[in-house]
């Protein structure tokens, strides 16, 4: 049971990790629906890198620069040429889809270093994570760079005239986001589960980008919900841990996407949005013209 | 940037002509095979020995061209589903998912007649009828409710699509695997081939589906372009706000367009699983076909949204990718150079989008000043 707590929390550190850097680059105005991909690349940076290099640290670093870079391609597209933010974020996951199965092909198969570090028992992303979560939540809500995030994505109109650098300040957030993409899609493919595969994802850039809807863009509900979505993907990999024998372990894969869809659908009810209020950024997804 | 007497400047071309808009699609699929070349280098071969490979197998072979042709009506089904809602401004990524959808519902029907027990059963017109109808019927029923999710309450349909497509690989899974419903008898991890009763009839050696996708492109055109239902949608896709004010109902609009997409990626699944021959049944990697109808992304968008347009699309990135796997085979090329040239595809495509929305302007710079233009008179 010990062992199902700590994978538990590994998987909700990569959900973390990916959602909290999309979390602060919606507070900004900007969406990246391509939030997959650039796990996906990021993951397999850290994978071949640390793999022919034989280094954990090498690894993380490409995952970590892989993710940096395409959030800034993701942001010249949205920021500074004014593009679709959605097209810009699904041609990245189709991009890295593609790509990463042509590179990481031939790489298919375990990772073959020692297992990764732990610290008491867990992974370090995990504590990692929950120091994130706090910084993030400190910046966000008690710093002016905080402030500015938050105006640039609520009126990016009145930030400028207030003397914010709004194009400086979105290229900030959506660089930190993929940092932070590459940086899940590494702790995935260098400590959760070292081992390659085509599309090895599967989905969870997507449940991580639900996970930002859900947590009203605020990081501590944002750590529930990882630890909540964490908890239920890895009881769907081990459906015997709760209830042996009910139900094929098929069909046990499916709930965690099933439940992502019932929360985002109760999440957007009239009665959600009037009791609880949904703080979505007013200019998210909206291009600006200065 | 100045040159000599002119001036170069790349500025924003708010509605760029339809000649420039077929420009950057031709420049987009001709940048992606550019870079795609350098997949196919290896130290034997260059490129060029990769293409002609690669093409030669696709559209010379008559094995090869059977495969791009069934491929190729896969790929306009997908097209469609995805242009449909696109043009409604809604992003139907859950192709995958619909695909998986009308594939079991179409093996459903020989299932419920008794057919997997028998090996071979008695199929009337009814029964063939019946598979490509209740895939379509599946499709829609899964695009229905991504539609209604999306009109009723603004869901995020990308995400909704996104996680029917891992619910329905999943319950493929559970189809085809470990003592499933549809499990062939012979083989683990397949469903049952398909009963000779049930194969479709294949006139001029494609089958019905194919007919149906090239009739649908040119219906879809028509209705976009001439049809009060395709201005209403292409009114909401364009301005939501304005298309509310002009009493068009955005719950009407969001339902069908996502019924319509869904039902034609249910065919799609109906048509490759069930009528293409050489596969009668749900193989062990079927993701690997449900991945395939990303390329209907793709085709929409560099289709600019025409239905009739995407038709050559859906050929030409049909031949790319069986020709490109058997290029891989040939050359010993790493396995996913048709994954690898749908990912450029998308990059090149967002690359043309900007070509739509910029242009570089040569202007004559203003002759300096030769002396101070004189003061008016009074002024200080």
């Amino acid at each position: 049971m010990n062992e199902l707590l700590a994978r538990s929390l590994e998987a909700s550190t990569v959900f973390l990790l990916a959602a909290l850097g999309e979390l602060v680059n919606q507070r900004s105005g900007i969406l990246n629906v391509g939030l997959e991909g650039l796990m996906l690349f990021g993951g397999t940076a850290a994978f071949l890198v640390a793999q022919s290099t034989g280094s954990y640290p090498a690894g993380l670093a490409a995952g970590i620069a892989v993710g940096g870079l395409l959030g800034w391609v993701h942001g010249l597209f949205s920021i500074r040429l004014r593009g679709d933010q959605v097209v810009s974020g699904m041609g990245l996951w189709i991009l890295s889809f593609g790509l990463t199965t042509y590179l990481g092909s031939p790489h298919t198969g375990p990772l073959g270093l020692p297992r990764f570090p732990a610290l008491l028992g867990l992974s370090p992303f995990v504590y990692f994570g929950i120091l994130l979560v706090v910084a993030v939540w400190f910046v966000l809500s008690r710093t002016s760079l905080g402030l500015a995030i938050r105006s640039v994505g609520e009126s990016p109109a009145a930030a400028a005239a207030s003397g914010v650098n709004v194009a400086g300040i979105r290229y900030l957030c959506v660089v930190f986001g993929g940092t932070l993409a590459g940086l899940a899609g590494a702790a995935y493919t260098l400590s959760y589960n070292p081992v390659w595969n085509y599309n090895f994802l599967m989905g969870w850039g997507f449940v991580s980008l639900a996970l930002v809807f859900f947590s009203m863009w605020n990081p501590w509900v944002l750590l529930g919900g990882s630890v909540l979505f964490g908890a239920m993907w890895q009881l769907s990999l081990s459906p015997e841990y709760v209830l042996p024998g009910v139900l094929s372990r098929y069909v046990w894969r499916t709930v965690p996407f099933g439940v992502t869809i019932a929360i985002l659908t109760v999440i957007s009810t009239p009665w959600f949005r009037t009791r609880w209020g949904l703080a979505k950024p007013q200019a998210l997804g909206v291009p600006y013209a200065d | 940037m100045r040159i000599g007497a002119y001036r170069l400047s790349v500025e924003r071309a708010e509605a760029p002509s339809p000649a420039r808009v077929a420009l950057g699609a031709l420049l987009a699929v001709a940048l992606a095979l550019l870079l795609a070349s350098v997949l196919f280098w290896t130290p034997e071969s260059g490129p060029w020995t990769a293409y002609r490979i690669a093409f030669g197998y696709a559209f010379a072979n008559p094995s090869g061209l059977g495969a791009t042709v069934h491929r190729a009506v896969y790929l306009l089904l997908c097209t469609l589903a995805f242009l449909i809602p696109l043009r409604g401004g809604l992003w139907n990524i859950g192709l995958p998912g619909q695909v998986y959808a009308g594939a079991l519902a179409a093996f459903a029907v020989p299932f419920w007649a008794g057919a997997r027990e028998l090996g071979s059963g008695t199929a009337g017109g009814v029964a063939l009828l019946s598979m490509p109808l209740a895939a379509a019927l599946a499709g829609a029923a899964l695009g229905a409710l991504v539609g209604l999710l999306r009109a009723k309450l603004a869901v995020n349909e990308i995400l909704v699509t996104m996680m029917l497509n891992s619910v329905m690989f999943w319950l493929v899974s559970d189809f085809i695997k470990e003592g499933g419903a549809f499990m062939s008898a012979t083989a683990e991890g397949e469903s049952f081939t398909l009963p000779e009763a049930f194969r479709p009839p294949l006139p001029l050696g494609l089958p019905p589906s194919a007919f149906l996708g090239l009739a649908a492109a040119v219906v879809v055109d028509f209705v976009f372009s001439r049809a009060a239902a395709g201005y209403r949608v292409r009114t909401f896709g364009l301005n939501p706000q304005a298309a509310r004010y002009a009493g068009i109902d955005p719950v009407r609009v969001s339902l069908w367009v996502f019924v319509l997409g869904g039902a034609f990626s249910g065919l799609a699944g109906y048509h490759y699983f069930a009528a293409v021959p050489g596969l009668y049944k749900i193989p062990t990697n079927y993701g690997y076909y449900g991945d395939l109808s990303f390329y209907g992304i793709i085709c929409a968008l560099i289709a600019r949204g025409s239905a009739v347009g995407a038709v050559p699309m859906a050929l030409l990135f049909a031949g790319l990718s069986v020709g490109g796997r058997f290029a891989q085979g040939a050359l010993r090329l790493p396995f996913g150079v048709d994954y690898a040239i749908l990912g450029l595809l998308m990059t090149t495509f967002v690359f043309s989008h900007l070509v739509d929305r910029y242009r570089v302007v040569w202007r004559p710079t203003a002759p300096a000043p030769t002396s101070a233009p004189p003061r008016p008179e009074g002024a200080r």
